[in-house]
């Protein structure tokens, strides 16, 4: 494991880069149509007591990532089986991302430009701060933060002086009760964007003030929720519920509106700043979890050299999970969450947090 | 046979090695204790140098002893020479022919301030080469040096480099005295030490290693100390040797030493607890660690008042950002984000570039490059062909490349504003690295539009926040962020509320100024008797 100190508020910062993310830049919690907004803080409630289950563990095992307690908790072997499969599914997570990233970048400005190409570039850029290590990602996020920070103040301004801010959109409140709302937050919200805190259980690790880690990641990961919420009702009352639905980028079509004396228009490059930004984050700590898993795993003390290999994966993973758009977003809705998220960030987890309860109360009735 | 001669030569090449390892000039001859006859002496001592005609050498008497004094032509201050050794030797009247004539010139003779005792032939040639003088006298196997240094050397002048409105007017020179001098007389604390140290096996070029004591971080220091000791090179010509020879890392663009011509800003660097290496025969001294922000820091800063060195600071570090990306946003918009730019620009961008034979990139690669060249002939040139060269590029650059239609006017804008944005940086080592970026910034812009341009300022973000500066992190107040330190980076805040000094860099003594500094009127209400009633 690489040896990293991260303050607290570099932690704090890079949570809510990661949780931000792409839940800003995809319709998220459209299925519940004007009630997206409610589905969402749902799923920040649901997420943070998902998230207590992550804080439980790393509380019996501070020192360890989660690849390394697993085999504490259900043996070696077994734990290193599932540690892989976590591996596996940290690099799946990051090639999907990546393709998202690029999709957007292709069908938006990009038109000419081979998929490939980006997500290249992007990719190098990524190994390029895996290769500087964890300390270094942090120190970016905390450049990056505030620069993403003003770029939001500033097209928050200039929407809301555009007037296209329309809050009727947002009504009728429940117009189909809560059922859509609950099945939006089981099917969606809950897994992505706050279920994928499961990451941070390879890096809590690295921070230097362990009393502060819950306070840290509960405060990062409201603060996201809070922010993916004002994104999403702005979304709706600019859009209105129907083009919000089908949109599949709908922040690109609101910053698309921004229109000032004839001048200020066209902003769709300081989405695409923020767009760069975010999907960095996303993908460099998915795949810095799976970097620093397999080196754990597999035992090899320096995890540089293993930059280039997964990146391969990521980038050609990135490629070729899906032929084409529609696929890769039926898949992203039908397969990944009940497939994928909920056991890989709710029941695994779960299971593992009875277990070392277990073995922890017969460690302390028992001294040995 | 061969095999033999071979290993023979290996062995001398292994052991001329060795010598480098040691820091010892080959061809420096052995150390070995001064003779007792003083002919003997001398005539060693010509073998040794070869007979060079600046080498100087007298004999006296002075009673019934004889002896001979050598200094070097030009190095040594002929009046003290005159005045204060001979003239006093000449002059002297030995009482008695028993006594200790060595230890009787050194008590009365010498009329100077610093006098030593020597033994050997190494601290003979050290002397001599440093202006001093050295007695030999008959029937004495040690010498007498005395301190006789006087060279020609440049005034305190203006600083040529980094100039100021309303700062100190004078500048380091290249004599090492006179700039810890400088430096000296601003701070009158017995807490500012001075170590000394000789780096450079042929030329034993002086250092001096500058710090105060309690303020500066001992491991800093002690740092510096260790990496300018590793520094093993026949010789030193200026700090920008030492400078790359003690950086963190060499594989960057980005300066992680600063270094200065003026003694203002090196003492206030003292005082934040950094540690300054003045070199002699340079006017230019480095102090470490640096920090990125530090370049857009200028002293005027300080000078005037906060409010407004904030607002230039904050300007400069907008034009560094041009000088950066200047011609790569524009490549972008008009060749890939044509949207973006309002209609009526558009057209206007377009109907002058209309009749421009080259891409957007080859036209700024041509104006870029060119101006490079431009400004790289007017640095070297003569100065009295300086103003041809200005002229011409005036022409080429402004009009003629437009009027012959190589270049669209807005491109002439775009490079020049780029250009100037470029020289409001204040330390050149940081415009120099503006200046290489933004050609890859270009070429990045090219491929992928903003895309490319954002990646590439990504990239350079993770540099920048990889570098170190001796362990400091070199964006440190802003990554990792420190909320003390924002009072002295990218705002300057005014003196009273400037308290504490930059944290990692001072170590101990943080506090830089008192409690209630804040000026204001006088009040009005308090009445001066009243106030003595209370006491």
């Amino acid at each position: 494991m690489e040896k990293a100190k991260v303050s607290a508020f570099q932690m704090f910062v890079l949570i809510v880069l990661f949780e931000m993310g792409s839940a800003i830049l995809l319709g998220l919690g459209s299925q519940a149509k004007q009630d997206a907004w409610i589905a969402i803080l749902f799923g920040l409630g649901g997420g943070v007591i998902v998230f207590f289950i992550y804080y439980r563990l790393y509380m019996y095992y501070p020192d360890l990532p989660l690849t390394s307690y697993l085999q504490k908790i259900v043996g070696k072997w077994p734990g290193r089986f599932i540690g892989f499969l976590y591996i596996v599914y940290f690099m799946y997570q990051a090639s999907r991302i990546l393709r998202d990233f690029g999709e957007l970048l292709a069908t938006t400005i990009y038109n000419n430009t081979p998929l490939f190409v980006i997500n290249t570039l992007m990719i190098v850029t990524i190994i390029y701060a895996m290769h500087k290590g964890f300390e270094v990602l942090a120190r970016v996020g905390e450049i990056f933060f505030g620069i993403i920070y003003l770029t939001a103040i500033l097209g928050m301004l200039l929407i809301v002086f555009s007037g296209l801010i329309h809050l009727e959109n947002l009504k009728p409140i429940l117009e189909n009760g809560l059922k859509p709302v609950i099945k939006t937050f089981l099917r969606e919200t809950i897994t992505f964007p706050y279920g994928e805190m499961i990451v941070f259980t390879m890096v809590l690790p690295f921070f230097n003030d362990k009393k502060k880690v819950k306070i840290v990641c509960l405060g990062g990961m409201i603060l996201a929720g809070i922010n993916i919420t004002i994104t999403t009702i702005v979304n709706i009352a600019v859009l209105g519920v129907g083009l919000f639905h089908r949109a599949t980028f709908p922040l690109l079509s609101t910053v698309g509106r921004i229109q000032i004396a004839d001048f200020i228009e066209r902003l769709d490059v300081l989405f695409m700043l923020y767009l760069i930004i975010a999907g960095f984050f996303k993908i460099a700590i998915y795949f810095y979890a799976a970097v620093a898993g397999a080196a754990d795993i597999f035992q090899i003390k320096n995890q540089r050299k293993l930059g280039f290999p997964i990146g391969l994966i990521v980038l050609f993973g990135s490629i070729t999970i899906a032929s084409n758009i529609a696929e890769f977003i039926q898949e992203g809705s039908m397969i990944v969450p009940f497939y994928l998220s909920w056991p890989f960030q709710i029941i695994i987890p779960f299971i593992l947090l009875i277990i070392a309860f277990l073995r922890n109360r017969k460690k302390k009735t028992s001294p040995a | 046979m061969s095999i033999l001669s071979k290993m023979l030569k290996n062995k001398q090449k292994k052991r001329q090695d060795d010598n480098y390892r040691q820091k010892q000039d080959p061809q420096k001859p052995e150390d070995s204790p001064i003779l007792r006859d003083y002919q003997e002496n001398i005539s060693h001592l010509k073998e040794e140098v070869g007979n060079s005609s600046d080498v100087k050498v007298r004999e006296f008497k002075i009673g019934a002893h004889k002896g001979a004094l050598v200094y070097v032509d030009g190095l040594a201050n002929m009046i003290s020479v005159a005045d204060y050794i001979l003239e006093t030797l000449m002059e002297a009247e030995v009482p008695d022919e028993t006594i200790d004539i060595f230890q009787f010139m050194l008590d009365k003779t010498m009329a100077l301030g610093s006098v030593e005792t020597i033994t050997n032939w190494n601290q003979v040639f050290d002397t001599v080469f440093s202006g001093d003088t050295v007695i030999f006298l008959q029937g004495y196997n040690k010498a007498i040096s005395g301190e006789t240094k006087g060279w020609e050397k440049r005034a305190v002048s203006e600083p040529s480099t980094q100039l100021s409105i309303r700062g100190p007017k004078d500048a380091f020179t290249e004599t090492l005295r006179t700039n810890t001098a400088l430096i000296r007389r601003r701070i009158k604390s017995p807490n500012l030490r001075v170590d000394a140290m000789k780096i450079g096996i042929v030329s034993q070029t002086d250092i001096a290693i500058m710090y105060i004591k309690g303020i500066a971080n001992e491991k800093i220091v002690g740092e510096v100390k260790e990496r300018l000791e590793r520094i093993n090179i026949d010789s030193i010509q200026g700090s920008g040797y030492i400078e790359q020879l003690i950086e963190d890392q060499s594989w960057t663009t980005f300066p992680t030493t600063y270094h200065s011509e003026r003694p203002d800003v090196v003492t206030s660097h003292l005082l934040e607890g950094r540690v300054a290496i003045v070199v002699d025969g340079t006017p230019f001294t480095v102090t470490v660690p640096a920090l990125f922000i530090q370049f857009f820091q200028a002293p005027d800063d300080y000078y005037s008042r906060f409010d407004i060195s904030t607002g230039i600071r904050m300007l400069r570090i907008l034009s560094f950002l041009i000088a950066v990306i200047g011609p790569s946003v524009y490549i972008a918009a008009t060749t890939f984000h044509q949207e973006m730019i309002p209609t009526t620009m558009a057209i206007a961008i377009a109907s002058q570039r209309e009749n421009v034979p080259f891409p957007a990139f080859v036209e700024a690669l041509i104006m870029e490059v060119t101006f490079e060249i431009l400004r790289e002939a007017g640095l070297r040139l003569p100065r009295a062909v300086g103003q041809a060269v200005s002229i011409v590029g005036a022409l080429v650059i402004g009009q003629a490349a437009v009027q012959a239609g190589f270049v669209s006017p807005v491109m002439v804008i775009v490079v020049s504003i780029t250009a100037i944005a470029n020289f409001s940086t204040p330390v050149f080592a940081m415009a120099i690295a503006a200046r290489l970026i933004r050609f890859v910034l270009m070429g990045l812009a090219t491929m992928l539009g903003f895309y490319g341009i954002m990646l590439g300022l990504m990239f350079m973000t993770i540099h920048l926040c990889s570098l170190r500066s001796f362990g400091i992190p070199y964006m440190m107040p802003l990554a990792p962020f420190n909320i003390h330190n924002q009072q002295d980076a990218f705002v300057r805040f005014p003196f009273w509320a400037m308290k504490n000094r930059p944290m990692f860099i001072s170590k101990g003594n943080m506090k830089r100024s008192g409690e209630n500094q804040k000026p204001g009127p006088p009040k009005q209400t308090e009445n001066p008797s009243q106030k003595g009633e209370e006491e």
